[in-house]
């Protein structure tokens, strides 16, 4: 792991003190990072009240847990980002499936190419996941960005993109290990 | 979708049938079913567990793209009254004479898991062994099941943050109780370890002197009690939960 930033170092502080039972600490925790966590859950959900209720449970979720957190293995956005994350999947596939949102509303949910501004404010990590990717088929690259961003299955992609899902899974799967390869070669690089 | 034939073999890049499941899971692509078999996975295979961690963590830089969206005020509000009245978390910090009979996992049975409380209670030890350099410590895990059976706790021990924790697959409490810690060496009778308050998130200490001796065998048991603890000294309510110290 790259050393934490000082955001995260302040953050981890936080929780060790929710995990003491500090609701106040807990608080100033949900102040700095609810609206990341609100956004990731969002954009799975779709459904903004739904989106608030999985979002209440995914806070206390990580009141209870904040004794588990370790800053050594995650930084704490991952590691929360992760529950949040995990939730509204949850959450998604007990629903069955997802509301039929307005076509404008769904194509600007389905761009899920990053914005000029997240590469030029986001973190190094960020820059180098999105230029591994970038390096895939474009149509690899589109599968994977839509099943991490929506949170969707294999299946549905599938029948959405018209493919078998035999195909899918291949796009995907040796996309993310070529794209692992990438990584691993651009971290052996920075260690020589 | 149970079968998974189209798992690949060694021709992808090395990709095991592991690093695939937990590529697939990371991703967020499982479907329900496949979803919670991974998860019941993760918590007794750590190996599986650190693949999974190792593509959650490389793929997670991806939420870099998830522009922040303010949530309705009132939100912090319904989680400040979830929170408050009782905390489901407990920690224990023990500082113990022989930290190596803590480096075990400590096994619980119970016939009932009527009023076990805590939905949380971590045990955990000042200054953990040091794990041998090179040797990454193994994490251990046990899914443990009452008389009938059924899942009664979940436990996991950390030797890196030093931390036995112990999930009790119920979190009913009784009001106005309180559940109180024992340790049974030999033919001695019990010998309190400490009322677990769940009213209370602060930690509970075991002195170091009332786990001097702790020997791997003597009985751990948890009994309910009136609130405040034991009035005899002894266990005068329902045991719970029972289990022996193990070194493993």
């Amino acid at each position: 792991m790259s050393a934490p930033s000082p955001g995260a170092a302040e953050l981890s502080a936080l929780l060790a003190r929710a995990a003491d039972g500090d609701r106040q600490a807990f608080e100033m925790f949900y102040q700095r990072t609810s609206a990341k966590l609100f956004g990731i859950i969002l954009r799975i959900l779709i459904e903004r009240t739904e989106a608030e209720d999985v979002l209440q449970e995914v806070y206390v979720t990580i009141w209870r847990k904040a004794a588990e957190f370790d800053s050594t293995r995650a930084s704490p956005v991952t590691w929360t980002a992760t529950i949040a994350r995990n939730r509204a999947i949850d959450r998604l596939r007990a629903r069955g499936s997802r509301p039929s949102a307005p076509l404008e509303e769904a194509a600007e949910v389905r761009d899920h190419s990053p914005s000029a501004d997240v590469i030029i404010d986001g973190n190094r990590e960020a820059a180098q996941l999105n230029a591994a990717l970038a390096a895939l088929e474009p149509r690899h690259a589109a599968a994977i960005r839509s099943c991490y961003f929506e949170g969707i299955t294999y299946e549905t992609l599938a029948a959405r993109e018209g493919v078998p899902v035999g195909t899918l899974k291949s796009w995907v799967r040796r996309g993310l290990m070529r794209m692992k390869t990438d990584l691993a070669t651009l971290h052996e690089g920075r260690a020589a | 979708m149970t079968a998974r034939e189209d798992i690949p073999h060694e021709d992808w890049d090395g990709m095991t049938v592991d690093e695939a499941l937990a590529m697939d899971f990371a991703l967020g692509a499982l479907d329900r079913k496949e979803r919670r078999a991974v998860d019941v996975r993760m918590r007794s295979d750590p190996a599986f567990r650190a693949i999974v961690d190792a593509w959650t963590t490389r793929l997670s830089p991806l939420d870099a793209a998830t522009a922040g969206v303010a949530p309705s005020a009132d939100i912090w509000a319904a989680i400040e009254a979830e929170i408050a009245p009782a905390p489901q978390r407990i920690a224990i910090v023990a500082t113990p004479a022989k930290p190596s009979l803590w480096n075990s996992l400590m096994l619980w049975r119970g016939a009932s898991i009527a009023g076990v409380a805590a939905a949380l209670v971590a045990l955990a030890q000042v200054g953990p062994t040091p794990p041998a350099p090179g040797v990454p410590p193994e994490m251990l895990v046990a899914a443990l099941a009452g008389a009938d059976g059924k899942p009664l706790l979940s436990a996991a021990y950390d030797p890196l943050r030093g931390a036995v924790l112990l999930t009790p697959a119920t979190q009913r409490q009784d009001e106005g109780k309180s559940a109180e810690l024992w340790v049974i060496e030999g033919k001695n009778p019990p010998r309190s370890l400490g009322v677990i308050d769940i009213k209370d998130p602060s930690k509970h200490v075991i002195a170091s002197d009332q786990l001097k001796g702790l020997e791997s065998g003597a009985t751990l048991a948890i009994s309910i009690e009136p609130y405040g603890g034991s009035p005899t000294g002894l266990p005068t309510g329902p045991i719970v939960a029972t289990g022996t110290l193990r070194a493993v």
